[in-house]
């Protein structure tokens, strides 16, 4: 006689491992992000196009109107790693039928890339211009407690104490990281208001978006859905965006068409593949663990972005970053730990 | 042929109310879309779970599959569709149209 309700929960705890596997590996790709996301601000064009628009426009226009061309860039890497993704998965007879479903799919990402796009990864890419990698890492931390607040408001997804704690803990953890080396750019007087904005539209854009994209997600598949945010996405910024500063007198295509060159491309290239499978993982998350854990759990990219820093820019951290670090891993300890059974249904 | 995509696809196999074997709606999906090999039927099976986990539908019953109608020895599924489940499906299939 075989135990079936043994088989059942070991089936049960082999779902939400998957689902917070997903979350670690966005955290992973997520900190790698802000490797290429930043050093793209030094290399041709943008460098020459934000000393450009800042001699005409000012500082503060340079910075967005440069940040607009880069996520944009962004957008067009993400779509392509996506398609290879989703070519591998078989996916594009799914993409049609899910993009014909507007009402039901669709259209939740549609407005999940609004705010994805436009609010977040541009608030993020204006947060790297203005104060570095590690200021804008740390500005958009707070967005599980957005993400989980308004996940629990709209579809009624649960939160147990022992998750809400777990998220208080890892955000106490990435402050704590961050919170020595933002002093110091503070003091040197490097972030200004358009920094603090971006990182406020980090926040809260992903936050917001993670709760909508969920209400298509519930009946669609991830690798799709994500995929259909990031073509809409780049349908924002070129056919609204684009234009528009063009329009405004700013030869934002000139620009595009000089960031063909190759370590400019390598770079977004790099971005494309780690943000594009981190958000992948991000969203494959959801359904299994819930926008909350999904949440929480990839909130570790504020660990993983000091690592990659370090590696990558040889930055020799502070203790605050090892407390921090500390922090983190207990904080997402105590999410895993939770009794697997409580997950059982994600929603009330 | 299905016009609709996976998700709403397998809940509108199982919109009569009745209870239904994960295999029976996998089967019946596959058929939907010209779908085979392992890697579809996986595929088909993750999302009856995440709609499970989102309380679209519920387990009702289950059983190892001995005789290896799904996967020899895995655990099998019985679902039925929730009130959840038919309330989005009906805002799903209406529009979706």
């Amino acid at each position: 006689m075989v135990d079936l309700q043994a088989l059942r929960q070991a089936e049960h705890g082999r779902r939400i491992r998957f689902g917070y596997m997903w979350a670690l590996f966005c955290a992973v790709l997520w900190g790698l992000w802000y490797i290429p996301g930043t050093v793209v601000w030094d290399l041709n064009p943008f460098d020459t196009m934000y000393a450009d628009i800042a001699a005409t426009s000012g500082d503060s226009m340079a910075l967005v109107v440069t940040a607009i061309l880069i996520t944009a860039i962004n957008a067009v890497t993400v779509v392509i790693a996506l398609l290879v993704w989703n070519g591998v998965l078989g996916n594009y007879g799914e993409m049609v039928r899910t993009a014909k479903a507007f009402k039901p799919c669709s259209r939740w990402f549609l407005f999940a890339s609004l705010f994805g796009g436009p609010v977040a990864i541009l608030g993020s890419y204006i947060a790297m211009g203005f104060g570095g990698g590690a200021f804008a890492a740390v500005a958009a931390l707070l967005y599980p407690v957005v993400g989980a607040g308004l996940a629990n408001a709209w579809h009624g997804e649960k939160i147990s104490k022992r998750a809400a704690m777990g998220i208080i803990v890892i955000i106490a953890g990435s402050v704590t990281i961050f919170g020595g080396g933002m002093i110091t750019e503070l003091q040197s007087g490097s972030i200004g208001w358009m920094g603090y904005l971006g990182g406020l539209m980090a926040a809260t854009g992903w936050g917001i978006e993670g709760a909508i994209a969920d209400k298509g997600l519930d009946v669609s598949s991830a690798d799709v859905g994500l995929h259909l945010r990031f073509i809409a996405e780049l349908g924002i910024w070129v056919i609204v965006a684009l234009p528009l500063l063009y329009l405004a007198g700013y030869n934002v295509f000139s620009y595009a068409i000089q960031a063909f060159e190759p370590l400019t491309m390598l770079m977004f290239a790099f971005a494309g593949v780690t943000f594009g499978f981190c958000y992948v993982s991000w969203y494959k998350s959801f359904p299994l663990i819930g926008v909350g854990r999904g949440q929480g759990i990839a909130n570790l990219y504020g660990m993983f972005a000091v690592i990659s820093t370090i590696l990558f820019f040889g930055d020799v951290p502070q203790w605050t970053v090892l407390v921090g670090g500390a922090l983190c891993i207990v904080g997402s300890f105590i999410m895993f730990s939770e009794e697997s059974l409580e997950l059982e249904t994600l929603r009330a | 042929m299905s016009n609709l995509p996976r998700k709403i696809r397998m809940m509108e196999i199982m919109q009569d109310g009745k209870e239904y074997w994960n295999y029976e709606v996998i089967e019946q999906t596959m058929k939907d879309y010209g779908f085979q090999g392992e890697f579809s039927r996986d595929t088909l099976n993750m999302d009856l779970i995440e709609l499970a986990a989102v309380s679209f539908i519920k387990e009702v019953d289950l059983k190892v599959d001995d005789e290896g109608v799904y996967k020899k020895g895995f655990l099998l599924h019985k679902y039925v569709i929730t009130e959840d489940g038919k309330a989005r499906l009906s805002e799903a299939c209406m529009n979706a149209i």
